[in-house]
């Protein structure tokens, strides 16, 4: 796919960790176990980005537009995610392709996230929880996670990939200190 | 009525231990929850709680020692607890105890929150993880 090899050159620098294909829950749990175990020597810091991690990696599973079947028999959304190594942050940067017509109600949700202070978060998510799961927008809950935790704005952007579809990238920083 | 004893595990997945005893009506949700299907999982812990709320009305103590839950699980927990303030406001006895770690600031807000949601009252106990 013509999008995702330019998303991996993009991001191409500093790469600890990356991972293109299916999100079913093997990989969901393999990764997060190297995420929990190996990214730094700082237990706590290894558990935020494990976090960031399984929220936004289940919205792959989810949602994204191109799906693989497993060995397991499950259906599971592809994507790619990379998690880079910079001198005072880690960067996790995660795309997957989603239908056209769902990229303004993704960057009307991703924009909505990042006007919102520590408390309109929390307030937020709250509003999210009490949806019955699978209700359209309950899976933005994962999205609202990641900028709780990581204490930082969500970087996106979506990337045209024809008429129809929308490469949609979504990446998180994680201070070091 | 049975209780329920769970043993926890961290392996791909985090199930957490539930120890949810009848006879005491102390009931016990520890360790760390990221579950292939949570609902699955949930589901019985809910409809136990509903059957001693319904039938056994002893009074309980719920104690919440999650070090982790993803937000998936964060749903279900919301269930559990709106069926005690349920119970609570029926005129069931219920002490809600949450021990989380002092350095912990995102779940100290997550057991605001739950306050706030549920209106139940939460009994904040934090603890040093070096000595848990």
């Amino acid at each position: 796919m013509q999008s995702q090899s330019l998303f991996t050159r993009m991001t191409g620098k500093n790469v600890l960790m990356s991972f293109t294909g299916p999100f079913d829950t093997e990989v969901l749990s393999i990764f997060g176990k190297n995420i929990e175990n190996s990214i730094s020597q700082n237990k706590k810091l290894n558990k935020t980005i494990f976090k960031v991690f399984i929220e936004l990696a289940q919205n792959v599973s989810y949602y994204s537009l191109e799906k693989e079947m497993t060995k397991k028999g499950e259906k599971a959304g592809v994507g790619t995610f990379i998690i880079q190594d910079f001198n005072d942050y880690y960067y996790f940067v995660l795309g997957n392709p989603i239908d056209e017509r769902h990229e303004a109600i993704l960057r009307d949700k991703c924009s909505r996230i990042n006007s919102y202070d520590r408390d309109g978060l929390r307030a937020y998510k709250r509003e999210l929880r009490k949806l019955p799961p699978g209700e359209r927008g309950t899976g933005n809950i994962g999205l609202v996670q990641a900028a709780l935790v990581s204490r930082n704005p969500l970087d996106y952007t979506f990337i045209e990939i024809n008429d129809s579809q929308s490469f949609y990238i979504v990446a998180v920083k994680i201070n070091k200190d | 009525m049975e209780n329920i004893y769970i043993e926890g595990s961290h392996t791909n997945f985090f199930v957490p231990t539930v120890e949810f005893n009848a006879e005491t009506g102390v009931c016990v949700l520890s360790g760390e929850s990221f579950l292939e299907d949570t609902i699955e999982f949930y589901d019985p812990l809910v409809q136990w709680l509903e059957e001693y709320t319904s039938e056994i009305k002893k009074p309980m103590t719920f104690e919440i020692k999650l070090t982790y839950f993803n937000t998936s699980t964060s749903r279900s927990i919301l269930d559990l607890l709106n069926i005690l303030k349920e119970y609570e406001d029926d005129g069931g006895e219920i002490i809600v105890n949450w021990h989380y770690d002092e350095d912990d600031i995102d779940m100290e807000e997550d057991i605001e929150d739950y306050m706030l949601d549920t209106g139940l009252e939460i009994n904040m106990i934090p603890f040093d993880e070096d000595e848990f």
